[in-house]
């Protein structure tokens, strides 16, 4: 089974090269800009140094990708689509494609994904992101699900054993929290939002068995719910200045650069602690899959085709071509060359032996055992951002400490959630 | 003659006249039609629901915050300039040379000029906590950050700070120049009976000059209304909800978090009530 | 005089102060823009170092920004254009024929600062949707218009009053008609403070956010949307970079910090003198 998806992989690469040799003949009649509303990573941007080759194999196309940090590229794509759609290519993540593709912003993939790119070379887990009722709907740019990090020099030097559960990892923060040697216990995400602070609270929430809904019912505010904000609002005491307003980049930056003993968060974490260009803790540091019972967050985020902005059929022929081209083997073995570990989705580069040289076999090892514990922590509901939002202003509130009723906080996102279920028609 | 002169009056005015009224009401109605429906961004279909938004804007938490956060912003940045301001004037009378006055009213031109994109970006760099020129001393003497933007306390302050860093500055290179058009034979009256400086300028300059100033006061108060731009780049309204002014919440619940335009609609248009019934009372006051 | 002596110095101390509190916090974005990254992100700041063009080549090789820098230039240009066009004439006519509607006129004009730009913003927004203007310069120049001729009208009557009534007598006497008495008189005559009255409604329109931000999504994105779109990217962030995009956005408007200044010094002088 494994040889032969390996050799259907390769004959893939292979079918790739002819096609686009023979790409101008096959994709004529794009022309114009194709206009991408995306969020930065590294691999669009490596993409857009080979901007010719795609114009030769579109024949006559170009792109341009417009940049928003992740909040408002939800914000921005949303009033896009809802309002004129002026971009041909959203950049959709596991969050917000039940909305795109609900309120009819986004059409089918595969319709107008040219078969020879190999769809299903894809990591299965960000097919399963991708796809929503039955319909695959975006080409995945990165995924993954959480991993703990930390630091191997730290944790030896106080005698901490790497934490396998929620409470030794506690107690470890604890320890290794010295802030006045400028090392921080752990390090969080306040800043507001579905994909922000709520996403890394949820593992809690999920992992002490709360549960989002019954059915239609809202069946959050239970003592999970209080718990698992209780044990967030903790734990933020250990961790450092601006992660409270802050977010991924907040909260990473300041692993990178040191001051954090441990954390929990998404897998590329891994791939840019590698990486001498942003990481001072290369050599320093393990990975192991999140303390039990935290789940960890699986997402994906990739590119998906307008329905407003490409009217006819040959535009969304296009659009699909380039979404086919920018996630083909060819650019995610760029990605790989460039050390972009973060950015790789398909099964036949991760199992390269090209992969393994680069990043080791502890690196694949963990990410085989975290895939384990990955779950699917928010509400699989187009109407998921609202709520999520929502409750992100009160959790940030929480933890900048402007308000301090957790009970209160979880009440009033029930009203608001049971106001948003009645108004499904 | 004198009809040629009023035909010109008609032709010069009433084009214009026209074409702000259209610019001006056409908006508004649309507004106030806005927001009697239940219009969202996503769903192009929309009933009427009368005064429901209004009613529902008096049991959200977050509008009475803003509206509290919108006055607070007001009254601070309006007192915060005027008196800056002022005090910068007379200091600038009284210690400098006219020259140096004109060089230095150059430099004190500058922030007011600076689109409040480029002036809010500018500040949040000075004050980030790690790497900020502002935050620096306080880092080098304690060891520890100072994070004023993420702190609730001083959130609201540290922007309002900004916004009177534009106006003050401004205000305070016009006041001296009407410090300058004042007849000198009061001063020189005060001083020779021997008043104190402080009270030249507390029972002489500053009466004389009192229309100007509450002209001032009048723009301030209408141009601290658009504190949008630097609360945007600088907190988005946070940490929490506690810079998050009247226009920051319509435009959240407009475009980022729900896209509830006539919800947005109707906070929008009560904001235009309030403040086109209050600066129109003002205003008249003022004049007469 | 002589006793308040250390007060005067004291004064001069904090002049100096407030004069670098407006001028260092630019200058250090001025400085940073000619960084790379690791001479920015520092613990303490640094004042020596290599400087490099990098930031500035990128973002002026980014489309975003070149559109960007088209689209300001030509909404702000066609707007404090029309602004002139409808307002000066006005401004003219309120000026040299004050009447019993003078005083509702000026009142008019100056309440259409009243309005809360978001409360404009949404309605105009469903309006450019539903007239399919939407994310348009058409759109941003035609609302931007409603900011030009008000602020021209509101500082133009001023300008016009102060110029001399026998000027313009001794021009009809000479046989001018009334408009040409506009033309060629009044307006070379009020032109210095005209001049300067246009250059305030650009530097408005030109720093203007809100409307802009609702208003456009991508075609149309005028250049501080741009820019504070860079300054929010987050990930990774290119401090270099952004602090190249705020400098070049600040630009424009500080080149008629001489116009304003003159024009600040003929409005205060000639209505209190």
């Amino acid at each position: 089974m494994g040889k032969l998806s390996m050799l259907s992989a390769k004959f893939a690469g292979a079918l790739l090269l002819s096609t686009i040799l023979a790409g101008a003949a096959s994709a004529e009649g794009c022309s114009g800009t194709i206009k991408v509303l995306s969020q930065p990573r590294d691999g669009l941007t490596l993409l857009e140094k080979s901007k010719d080759e795609f114009t030769k194999l579109s024949g006559g196309a170009t792109f341009e990708i417009d940049n928003l940090n992740e909040n408002d590229r939800r914000a921005k794509s949303k009033a896009d689509a809802s309002t004129i759609g002026k971009y041909n290519v959203y950049y959709v993540d596991e969050a917000n494609v039940a909305l795109f593709s609900a309120a009819k912003w986004i059409v089918p993939l595969l319709d107008y994904y040219p078969k020879e790119y190999d769809y299903a070379d894809f990591d299965p887990g960000r097919q399963k992101v991708a796809t929503v009722n039955g319909t695959v709907w975006f080409a995945p740019l990165t995924g993954g699900g959480d991993m703990m990090v930390y630091r191997k020099d730290l944790l030896e030097k106080a005698g901490v054993q790497p934490p396998k559960t929620l409470d030794e990892f506690i107690a470890a923060v604890k320890k290794l929290h010295d802030p006045d040697h400028g090392v921080y216990g752990v390090a969080l995400r306040g800043q507001r939002g579905s994909g922000a602070n709520v996403w890394r609270w949820m593992p809690y929430f999920r992992g002490f068995g709360g549960k989002w809904f019954d059915g239609d019912t809202p069946a959050f505010d239970s003592d999970a719910f209080v718990k698992a904000t209780q044990t967030y609002l903790d734990l933020f005491q250990y961790s450092p200045p601006g992660t409270k307003t802050g977010s991924w980049d907040e909260s990473t930056g300041a692993f990178l650069a040191g001051q954090v003993a441990i954390l929990i968060e998404s897998t590329p974490l891994t791939g840019e602690a590698l990486d001498p260009k942003v990481s001072k803790v290369i050599g320093k540091i393990g990975f192991l899959p999140p303390p039990s019972p935290l789940t960890g967050g699986g997402y994906g985020h990739g590119l998906a085709i307008a329905a407003k902005a490409n009217k006819t059929d040959a535009e969304k022929k296009c659009a699909g071509l380039f979404i086919a081209w920018a996630t083909s083997k060819e650019n995610e073995m760029r990605r790989l060359a460039d050390g972009e570990f973060s950015e790789l989705n398909r099964t036949s580069v991760l199992t390269s032996p090209e992969f393994a040289k680069q990043f080791g076999a502890d690196l694949g090892q963990a990410l085989a055992d975290t895939a384990k514990v990955t779950a699917v922590n928010f509400w699989q509901d187009p109407r998921w951002p609202d709520l999520g939002d929502h409750w992100g202003i009160s959790l940030e509130e929480l933890i900048t400490g402007t308000r301090t009723d957790i009970k209160g906080a979880a009440d009033e996102l029930n009203g608001f959630a049971k106001t948003l279920v009645a108004k499904k028609q | 003659m004198r009809a040629k002169n009023n035909y010109l009056a008609a032709t010069f005015i009433t084009p214009t006249m026209l074409v702000l009224a259209v610019l001006a009401f056409v908006p508004t109605i649309y507004a106030i039609n806005i927001s009697l429906q239940d219009r969202e961004l996503s769903g192009s279909d929309a009933n009427y629901v009368g005064l429901s938004n209004f009613i529902q804007l008096f049991s959200d938490r977050r509008f009475l915050n803003a509206a509290f956060v919108s006055l607070k912003w007001e009254l601070v940045t309006v007192s915060a300039t005027m008196i800056i301001a002022v005090l910068l004037a007379i200091m600038m009378f009284e210690a400098l040379s006219p020259r140096l006055r004109n060089a230095l009213s150059l430099v004190f031109l500058m922030p007011v000029l600076l689109p409040r994109v480029s002036a809010a970006y500018v500040w949040k760099f000075a004050f980030h906590p790690l790497f900020g020129l502002a935050t620096y001393p306080y880092k080098a003497l304690t060891g520890q950050p100072l994070d004023l933007l993420s702190n609730p306390n001083t959130a609201l302050a540290t922007v309002a700070l900004v916004d009177a860093w534009q106006w003050a500055l401004f205000f305070a290179v016009i006041i001296v120049k009407l410090l300058e058009t004042l007849p000198p034979q009061p001063f020189e009256a005060a001083k020779l009976d021997h008043a104190r400086t402080w009270e030249i300028y507390a029972y002489v300059a500053i009466p004389m000059l009192k229309a100007p100033l509450i002209s001032l006061t009048f723009v301030k108060m209408i141009e601290s209304l658009r504190a949008f731009d630097l609360i945007y780049v600088m907190t988005r309204g946070g940490p929490g909800i506690t810079t998050e002014t009247l226009d920051m919440y319509a435009f959240s619940q407009g475009f980022i978090e729900s896209g509830k335009i006539s919800y947005a609609s109707s906070m929008a248009v009560l904001m235009m009530i309030v403040t086109t019934v209050a600066f129109t009372i003002l205003w008249k006051r003022v004049r007469t | 005089m002589n006793r308040v002596r250390p007060a005067i110095w004291i004064a001069r101390v904090i002049l100096g102060l407030a004069a670098a509190m407006a001028i260092v916090p630019v200058l250090w974005t001025f400085l940073n823009a000619f960084k790379n990254r690791v001479d920015i992100v520092t613990p303490a700041p640094v004042f020596i170092f290599t400087p490099t063009l990098d930031n500035f080549i990128y973002v002026l090789g980014r489309e975003s920004v070149l559109q960007g820098l088209i689209n300001s230039v030509i909404v702000s240009g066609a707007s404090v254009l029309i602004g002139a066009l409808f307002g000066l004439p006005t401004a003219y006519a309120v000026a040299r024929h004050p009447s019993r509607l003078t005083g509702e006129i000026q009142f008019f004009v100056l309440s259409l600062r009243f309005l809360p730009p978001v409360a404009v913003a949404i309605p105009l927004m469903v309006i450019w949707l539903d007239a399919g203007l939407y994310d348009t310069q058409l759109s941003l120049i035609t609302t931007y218009s409603l900011l030009t001729i008000s602020t021209t009208v509101w500082l133009g009557i001023p300008a016009f009053q102060r110029v001399p009534k026998e000027v313009e007598e001794a021009a009809t006497v000479d046989g001018y008609g009334p408009y040409a008495v506009f033309f060629k008189v009044a307006l070379p005559i009020a032109s210095r403070s005209l001049i300067g009255a246009l250059a305030f409604s650009f530097v408005l329109v030109w720093n203007e956010f809100l409307i802009a931000l609702m208003l456009t999504t991508s075609d149309a994105k005028t250049l501080p949307i741009v820019a504070s779109e860079l300054t929010q990217l987050g990930r990774d962030v290119p401090w270099g970079i952004l602090n190249a995009s705020v400098i070049l956005l600040s630009l424009p408007p500080l080149l008629f910090i001489g116009v304003l200044s003159g024009f600040l010094n003929s409005i205060v002088k000639k209505t209190n003198g």
